[in-house]
């Protein structure tokens, strides 16, 4: 960032233009009545450029007070109402609260100074603010000199610095615990014979005494005098300094200072300016005497600048948002891209699989129907002739079983029962059950089955009709006969066999008719119906 | 501070004023824009994903039904052979049964052929596809040996063309000589030919 400083003595102003911590550009005036008019054709080509005023005058004021500790507003009132007090004609007035009275009340300690002569200043304010020029502050050298003691580790309990300013003057700057006590500026006119260094010391001896009048040293306090000059001037300063025991002198060589603040190129002569520039830009200061009206266009440039920045902000936020979304964005497209090429990886295998469908020339639900149909109704759909095996296999080991009727359906019910018309007796019997059956023939429910659902042929229902052959009036034998053939069936896999009607019924409930003639035959013919259910278990 | 907002103030920071609501705006309408196309691309993601999920499902059901068709084929292969999807070809089933007559030397045969209808299934089951039709199949047969009905109703029921299960049978023994050469058993039957219609197919019925 560019900089524009302005060190104003009483004889010279000095512009120096940084760029960064670097002066690279310096142009020097003569205080003269023309030196406004030069100055404004010089603004002219910086008129963007904050401009910082040093003032290093012999009109520079300085006082010491304290006052009571209170808070900081209030003593903000009471040091800008002593301040008004003190330096009443002039609006180039600052004050510096440096820290507390050890003793009695501990009041604040206050040091006051002012540019007494605000004429000095017109002429280049008048230029600044005719050409509008921002003007960051206007600052004292002698109180900004305190930081030069700190950078260059100068902490001494007394401190006088002295420093030569542009156009041949001597600041002395007093420090007490690097605190700003005094300063004064006094012009280099050394009378005939008198040599820089006498002048030098003689000046600061006299400052010596001034300070010791107003107690500001102790018996064993000693000044230390520190003289910052270019090795040109030191080889004629140096020797004319004598030290005492209040005053000791120290060179702070002009190179060396240079070099440990980093000032490059170091200055070519003794004058301070570049080295209190120098110093502005490692640690800069704040205001001391500028009005916030005189500063009123560097406040609005620091403005435009804020709100620039502000703008720029906005726009880079702006900016890293949108990018941010449209990252999200573009991932979320690239995870689209992917995902339309699995679903076009997915319909080409559908389409592939589709395509290689066995069709028959029908739908696969159709086929699908088809095949459910034929396997839940068909496939398993027992057979008559099935059960016909079956039963023959046991009734060959049965001779004097004879079969006569088998009345089969195959149905979901294990409860039905198929139509069975009664067969008429093969035999006369001398001793037969007279029931119901022998009045009305079995009969199923013929014509509902037309209508009745299709079944899945879960169970077979049969009702087998037959005659034993056995010894005439030998019915116990005939029924055992008859119980152990309806058990044989029973063993058939998922086989149940119960003797509908016996070959003698002997239960209590019907009647029993015996009709005997003079010889019976020796055999006879005895009929039985046996119930036979096979599940298949589930449904075919 | 007083300065900034001052007359002097805003005229001489008009420019940058605007500039900042500018740069506002324009953070604001990038932020705004790029949100937007961040939402329609979410949108458009979802979709996406939607449709994935379709595709994947569509695919899952067609691999699903590649694997049972592949399992039926076979089946239902035979069942096409056997003209179970053919409308009823009722002279072959009359020529079928005559052959099979001759064949086991039936005395007897007496048949009733009832008009196809829609089948009631056990359960009221119905099919999405296809509809079940049936026509009821009355026998009445004589033989002189119960091997030569029992023959008769294999072969019709193992027939090769169609499907006839058999779901009421009686046999019954007729008294007689069993030396004479008369019908000595007999015979009621009764079965359901079935036919499928596939309901996808404009086929008259």
């Amino acid at each position: 960032m560019a900089r524009h400083f302005l060190y104003l003595t009483n004889s010279r102003l000095v512009s120096m233009m940084t760029q960064g911590r670097r002066i690279v550009g310096r142009r020097e005036f003569a205080v003269t009545a023309s030196a406004a008019a030069e100055l404004e054709r010089h603004l002219q080509g910086y008129a963007d450029v904050p401009v910082h005023l040093l003032t290093d005058l012999a009109e520079e004021d300085f006082r010491l007070d304290t006052v009571p500790h209170v808070g900081s507003r209030d003593r903000e009132a009471i040091v800008a109402r002593k301040l008004a007090q003190m330096f009443r004609n002039t609006p180039f007035r600052h004050a510096e609260v440096q820290g507390r009275e050890s003793e009695g009340r501990r009041d604040d300690r206050v040091l006051y100074t002012a540019i007494t002569n605000p004429e000095v200043l017109r002429p280049w304010l008048e230029v600044i603010e005719k050409l509008r020029v921002p003007l960051a502050g206007i600052y004292s050298a002698a109180v900004f000199s305190s930081v030069m003691l700190e950078e260059l580790d100068l902490l001494f309990a007394h401190t006088l610095l002295v420093t030569f300013t542009p156009g041949g003057a001597m600041r002395q700057t007093y420090f007490r615990d690097r605190e700003i006590k005094f300063s004064r500026l006094t012009p280099i006119d050394p009378e005939e014979g008198q040599s820089l260094g006498t002048l030098i010391s003689e000046e600061t001896t006299r400052t010596w005494q001034y300070l010791d009048s107003l107690r500001h040293f102790a018996e064993d306090d000693r000044l230390e005098v520190c003289v910052m000059l270019h090795a040109r001037d030191r080889v004629i300063v140096q020797p004319a300094l004598r030290d005492f025991a209040q005053i000791q002198h120290r060179i702070l060589d002009m190179e060396q200072v240079a070099a440990k603040l980093g000032l490059r190129p170091a200055p070519l002569s003794s004058t301070a300016e570049e080295v209190f520039v120098h110093l502005y830009l490692m640690r800069p200061a704040a205001n001391h005497f500028a009005s916030p009206e005189i500063r009123r266009f560097e406040t609005l440039r620091r403005a435009r600048s804020a709100l620039r920045r502000a703008a720029a902000v906005l726009v880079a936020a702006g900016v890293a948002w949108g990018g941010w979304n449209m990252s999200r964005a573009f991932e979320t497209t690239e995870q689209d891209q992917r995902v339309a090429q699995q679903i076009s990886t997915a319909n080409q295998e559908y389409d592939q699989i589709t395509r290689a469908l066995p069709s028959f020339g029908v739908g696969g639900s159709t086929m699908r129907d088809s095949v459910s149909f034929y396997n839940a109704a068909i496939r398993g759909f027992p057979r008559i002739t099935d059960f016909a095996v079956l039963l023959s296999q046991v009734l060959e080991r049965h001779p004097e079983v004879r079969l006569d009727q088998i009345a089969w359906q195959a149905t979901d019910d294990p409860k039905s029962t198929p139509a069975l018309t009664r067969s008429p007796p093969a035999t006369d019997v001398p001793v037969k059950a007279i029931t119901a059956a022998d009045t009305a023939p079995t009969r199923g429910a013929e014509a509902a089955a037309a209508a009745a659902p299709f079944s899945n042929g879960r169970y077979e229902v049969a009702l087998v009709e037959a005659t034993v052959r056995e010894p005439t009036n030998d019915f116990r034998d005939a029924l055992e006969t008859v119980t152990r053939l309806a058990g044989e069936i029973a063993t058939l896999p998922g086989t149940t066999a119960d003797v509908v009607e016996s070959p003698l019924d002997v239960s209590s409930s019907v009647a029993i008719q015996g009709r005997h003639g003079r010889s019976d035959p020796a055999t006879m013919q005895l009929r039985f119906v046996l119930r036979v259910t096979r599940d298949h278990g589930g449904g075919a | 501070m007083n300065q900034v907002f001052s007359p002097e103030g805003w005229k001489s920071l008009r420019a940058s004023w605007l500039l900042l609501v500018g740069a506002a705006l324009a953070g604001s309408a990038i932020v705004y824009g790029s949100h937007w196309y961040g939402i329609k691309e979410k949108r458009d993601s979802a979709s996406s994903e939607r449709l994935l999920h379709e595709a994947r499902a569509r695919l899952d059901n067609a691999r699903r039904e590649r694997d049972s068709l592949n399992e039926s084929a076979d089946v239902f292969r035979t069942l096409v052979e056997r003209g179970l999807l053919q409308r009823e070809q009722r002279l072959d089933l009359v020529e079928l049964v005559n052959a099979l007559r001759t064949r086991h030397q039936l005395a007897s045969l007496d048949y009733d052929i009832a008009p196809q209808r829609t089948l009631p299934l056990a359960g009221g089951r119905v099919f999405p596809s296809i509809d079940v039709l049936a026509s009821r199949v009355t026998i009445k047969a004589r033989a002189l040996h119960e091997g030569d009905l029992l023959g008769f109703i294999a072969d019709l029921t193992q027939s090769r063309q169609g499907f006839y299960p058999v779901d009421r049978c009686t046999m019954r023994r007729i008294e007689g000589d069993p030396d004479d050469l008369r019908p000595h058993v007999e015979a009621a039957c009764t079965l359901e030919w079935i036919t499928l219609k596939d309901k996808h197919a404009n086929r008259p019925g």
